[in-house]
C-alpha cells in the first residue's frame, strides 16, 4: 500500500470518528434543548433498532421476514409481567375490572425494568432459536409468508391470555421520578440501545459472521457447499436481531404507558411493517440504510401526523409508492449509484459510461 | 367545508336562542381557552370517535356563541385542538403528551373508549392535567387512583345490569325462578367490553343464572357466526352483546340472516351503530344499554332539554345523536362550570373545582366521587320498538313496557 493512500486512509477514519462524534453531542444534547420532543426523539433510536435488526436478514442475509414483530411484542410483555411479578399478583393486577395499584419506589422500579430488560431480551432471543431451527429451513418466499402468521398468532395468543390482561391490555407501573424524568430516562435508554445496537451489527458484520450470511444472500447454495453450516447461521443471526428487539420492546411498553395485546405489542400493521419500509427506504444491507431510512420515515411521519390530519395515513401511502418507485434501492443504494467515488468504489473513466452498477465493478 | 360547517352552527344556534350575534362576536373575548383532545378520526373507532369530536364541537360552538365562558373578570372563548389517536393507544399516549408540552395544553377533554383513555390517563396524570372523558367506562380506570380524571359517564359494569335485572323480573312474573334462567353473552376483547363482560356474569351470579355461553369477540369483528350457533344449540334465556358499534352492527345482521331465536337480546351501542336504520324491522325488540337518551327531562341553560339538543345536534350533523356524543358535549359543559367557579385558569385550580362538581346537564345530573366518576347520573334501557328507541327500564323514566319475548324468526315480517 502506498503512502498516499495511508494518509487518505487515516483522514477518512478521523473524518468518520469526527461524524460520530458529531452525532454523539447534539444527541446526548437534543433532549436537553428541546424537552418537549424527548418521546418523538426516543421513538426515533426505537425505529432506528427496529430497522437495523431486520436488516441483519432483510438486508444481510436476504431472508424478508415479517414475524420480527414477535420478539418486540414478546419482550415487551415479558418486561412488564417481572415489573409487576416482582411485587405483587399479576392477575389480580390485570384484572377486567379494575387492578390493584401498584406504586413502586425508584429503586424497585429500577429493579423491575433492569431485570425485566434482562429477561425480556432472554426471552425473545430464546423464541427466536425455536422457531429460527423450526422455519429457516425455509427459503426465499417461503421463509416471508411462514413468518407472516407469528406475530399475528402471537397477538391472538396475548389477547386471550387472562394473565397477561387479555384484551384489557396491561399498564406498566408508574415511573416514580418526578414530571417530565420519564421521558428523558427513557430518551437516553433508547439512545443507548440505539447506540449499542448499531455498534454490535457493525463489529459483527465486519467479521466472519458478516460474510457467511453475505453469502448466503448472495448464493445458498453455493454457501453451503463452501461448509457454511446455513441453516445455525440464519438462526443465530434472527437470534441476534431478537435480543435487541425484546429490549426495544419492553422500553417502548413503558414508553407508550399502555399494552394492548394487537395494537402496541404484536403491532403488526404499525411497527412490523415500519420496520420493513424504513430499512428498505434507507437502502437495505447497508449498515447506515436502516439509520437514515427510520430517520427520514420518522420525521416525515411526525410531521405528517400533525400538518396532514386524517390524511396523514393517505400521505405516508403514497410516500411508499413513491419510494419503491423512485428510489428502490433505497436512499444509501441511490447515492451510491450517484456518487459511487463517495463510497469508496472506483470508477474507471472508460468504463463509467459502459457498466451500469458501480456496485458490480467496485471494491466491496 | 369544517369552517362553513361551524359558521352555520353559530348562525343557527344564535338565531335558536334569539340571542344577537354580534353580542358574542369574537372582539368581546379576552382570551382563548384551549381544551386539546385526541379523538379516533381513522381507523376502528372512526364512528364512534366522529360521534365523539360532533358532540364536544357542538357543545363549543354553542358556549362560544353564549358569550364563552366567564373566569374572574374575563370571558374566554373555548377551543378545542384536535389529533388523530387512529384507535391505536400506542398514539394516544404519545398525543397526550405532544398537547400537554408541545402545544402548552393545560385541560384535556378524553378520547374515544377505555383503551385510548388508559392509555392516556397516566400521562395526563403524571402532568397534573385535568382529563374530563366521556367514553373511557371501564372500572380500570377509576382502580389507580387517579386524581385527575373526571368521567361523566356510568361505568361499564352499570350498562346491561338493567337488562339482567329485566330478565329475572320477568321470570318471575311468569312464574318462573330467577336462577333457572340462562345468559348467553359475545364480547369484544377490549378493556370497555371486557369490563362488561365482568358485570354481567358478576349480575348473573347474584341471581344464580348460569352463563352457558360466553365468547369472546377479536376487535376486527366481522363474523360472530360461530358464537351464534352455540345460541342456537343452547337457547340462552338472554342473549347480550357487548362489541361497540361493529359488534351491535354484526349481531343484528346475523342474527337475522341466522334466524337466531332468543326471547331476549341486549346490546351495547345500538344508537352508534345506527341499528334502526341498518336493518329496519330486523333491529325490533333489541335492548340497548344507553348513557343518556332524548326522551329524558333532563336540561341546562346552554343546550337546553334532551330532546332540544337532540334536535339540533341532528339539524347540524344529519342523523340523531347517539350518546356518544351527549355525553361528549356534557364533558364540555363540565369544563365551563370548573372554570367559571375556580374563577382562575391554574390547573390545580381547576382540578379542585372539577372535583366539586355538582352539575345539572341535559345529558343528566354529574357529580364525582374520590375516584373521579360520575355518579349521580343512571343507566337507561331502550327498546327498538316500531322503529324507535323507547326507554323501557328503569321504571322512573320508562315510557312503555317492554314488548317480551322476542316472537321467533319464523313469525316476524
Amino acid at each position: 500500500m502506498s503512502e498516499a493512500t495511508q494518509t487518505t486512509g487515516a483522514a477518512v477514519k478521523t473524518r468518520k470518528s469526527m461524524g460520530y462524534l458529531a452525532i454523539l453531542i447534539v444527541s446526548v444534547i437534543a433532549p436537553l434543548l428541546f424537552p418537549a420532543y424527548q418521546t418523538q426523539m426516543a421513538f426515533l433510536w426505537i425505529m432506528v433498532v427496529l430497522a437495523l435488526t431486520w436488516d441483519i436478514l432483510g438486508g444481510q442475509m436476504g431472508y424478508n421476514s415479517f414475524g420480527n414483530i414477535l420478539f418486540f411484542g414478546v419482550g415487551m410483555y415479558v418486561t412488564a409481567v417481572l415489573q409487576v411479578g416482582l411485587f405483587t399478583d399479576v392477575t389480580a393486577y390485570n384484572a377486567a375490572k379494575g387492578g390493584e395499584v401498584l406504586d413502586p419506589t425508584l429503586g424497585e422500579y429500577l429493579l423491575g425494568l433492569g431485570v425485566g430488560l434482562g429477561i425480556a431480551a432472554i426471552a425473545a432471543t430464546a423464541c427466536a432459536a425455536v422457531f429460527g431451527f423450526g422455519m429457516l429451513g425455509l427459503r426465499g418466499h417461503y421463509f416471508a409468508i411462514g413468518t407472516l402468521g407469528l406475530g399475528i398468532a402471537a397477538g391472538e395468543i396475548a389477547a386471550g391470555w387472562d394473565y397477561i390482561g387479555a384484551g384489557s391490555g396491561m399498564v406498566p407501573p408508574r415511573f416514580p421520578g418526578e414530571t417530565g424524568a420519564r421521558e428523558e430516562f427513557f430518551y437516553y435508554l433508547s439512545f443507548a440501545l440505539a447506540i449499542v445496537t448499531f455498534f454490535a451489527l457493525k463489529r459483527i458484520y465486519a467479521g466472519r459472521f458478516g460474510l457467511a450470511i453475505n453469502a448466503i444472500r448472495d448464493d445458498e447454495d453455493k454457501a453451503e457447499a463452501m461448509g457454511i453450516h446455513t441453516t445455525r447461521y440464519k438462526a443465530v443471526g434472527w437470534c441476534i436481531a431478537a435480543f435487541f428487539l425484546g429490549i426495544a420492546g419492553g422500553i417502548v411498553g413503558n414508553i407508550v404507558g399502555f399494552i394492548a395485546p394487537r395494537d402496541v405489542a404484536f403491532a403488526g400493521v404499525t411497527y412490523g411493517v415500519w420496520m420493513v419500509l424504513m430499512a428498505i427506504l434507507g437502502g437495505k444491507g447497508t449498515l447506515w440504510g436502516p439509520v437514515i431510512g427510520a430517520a427520514v420515515f420518522h420525521i416525515t411521519q411526525e410531521l405528517f401526523w400533525t400538518y396532514l390530519l386524517g390524511w396523514q395515513r393517505v400521505a405516508l401511502g403514497l410516500l411508499i409508492v413513491v419510494i419503491v418507485v423512485f428510489f428502490p434501492q433505497g436512499i444509501l443504494g441511490f447515492l451510491r449509484e450517484k456518487f459511487p467515488e463517495r463510497f469508496g468504489y472506483k470508477v474507471q473513466p472508460k468504463e463509467a459510461g459502459g457498466s451500469a452498477d458501480p456496485a458490480e465493478g467496485g471494491a466491496r | 367545508m369544517k369552517s362553513i360547517k361551524n359558521l352555520g352552527l353559530c348562525l343557527t344556534s344564535a338565531a335558536a336562542l334569539g340571542m344577537a350575534a354580534s353580542a358574542a362576536s369574537a372582539a368581546e373575548f379576552d382570551g382563548t381557552i384551549t381544551l386539546g383532545a385526541a379523538v379516533s378520526l381513522t381507523g376502528k373507532y372512526s364512528t364512534n370517535g366522529g360521534h365523539t369530536k360532533n358532540g364536544y364541537d357542538l357543545a363549543v360552538e354553542r358556549v362560544n356563541s353564549m358569550g364563552g365562558v366567564e373566569v374572574g373578570d374575563k370571558t374566554y372563548r373555548i377551543e378545542v385542538k384536535y389529533y388523530d389517536d387512529e384507535s391505536t393507544p400506542a398514539r394516544g399516549a404519545q398525543l397526550a403528551e405532544r398537547l400537554i408540552k408541545q402545544d402548552g395544553v393545560k385541560y384535556v377533554l378524553g378520547p374515544y373508549s377505555s383503551g385510548m383513555t388508559k392509555a392516556m390517563a397516566p400521562v395526563t396524570e403524571k402532568y397534573e392535567v385535568p382529563m374530563v372523558e366521556a367514553n373511557g367506562a371501564s372500572r380500570s380506570l377509576f382502580t389507580q387512583g387517579y386524581e385527575y380524571l373526571f368521567a361523566v359517564l356510568s361505568t361499564s359494569e352499570q350498562y346491561l345490569a338493567s337488562a339482567v335485572d329485566l330478565r329475572a323480573e320477568l321470570a318471575e312474573k311468569e312464574g318462573e325462578k330467577p336462577s333457572d334462567m340462562t345468559v348467553g353473552g359475545a364480547f369484544e376483547n377490549d378493556p370497555f367490553s371486557q369490563d362488561i363482560r365482568a358485570g354481567v356474569l358478576a349480575d348473573a351470579e347474584g341471581y344464580g343464572m348460569e352463563m352457558v355461553i360466553d365468547d369472546k369477540l377479536p376487535p376486527e369483528i366481522n363474523d360472530m357466526s360461530s358464537t351464534l350457533i352455540k345460541a342456537k344449540a343452547k337457547n340462552p334465556d338472554l342473549f347480550v352483546v357487548s362489541g361497540h358499534s361493529k359488534g351491535a352492527a354484526l349481531a343484528i345482521r346475523q342474527m337475522a340472516d341466522m334466524q337466531v331465536n332468543v326471547p331476549m337480546l341486549a346490546m351495547t351501542h345500538c344508537d352508534a351503530a345506527q341499528i334502526i336504520q341498518k336493518f329496519g324491522s330486523d333491529a325490533e325488540y333489541t335492548l340497548c344499554a344507553s348513557q343518556w337518551a332524548p326522551s329524558l327531562s333532563y336540561s341546562d341553560d346552554y343546550l337546553g332539554k334532551a330532546s332540544e339538543f337532540a334536535a339540533d345536534f341532528e339539524a347540524e350533523y344529519d342523523y340523531a345523536p347517539p350518546y356518544q356524543a351527549a355525553e361528549s358535549a356534557a364533558a364540555v359543559l363540565v369544563y365551563v362550570d370548573a372554570f367559571e367557579r375556580a374563577g382562575s385558569l391554574e390547573p390545580k385550580a381547576v382540578r379542585d373545582a372539577l372535583a366539586e362538581t355538582d352539575l345539572m346537564t341535559f345529558y343528566g345530573p354529574v357529580r364525582f366521587d374520590e375516584t373521579g366518576k360520575n355518579v349521580a347520573k343512571p343507566m337507561v334501557l331502550y327498546q327498538v320498538q316500531d322503529g324507535e328507541y323507547v326507554v323501557v327500564a328503569p321504571t322512573k323514566w320508562a315510557a312503555a313496557d317492554v314488548r317480551y319475548p322476542i316472537p321467533p324468526w319464523s313469525e316476524r315480517k
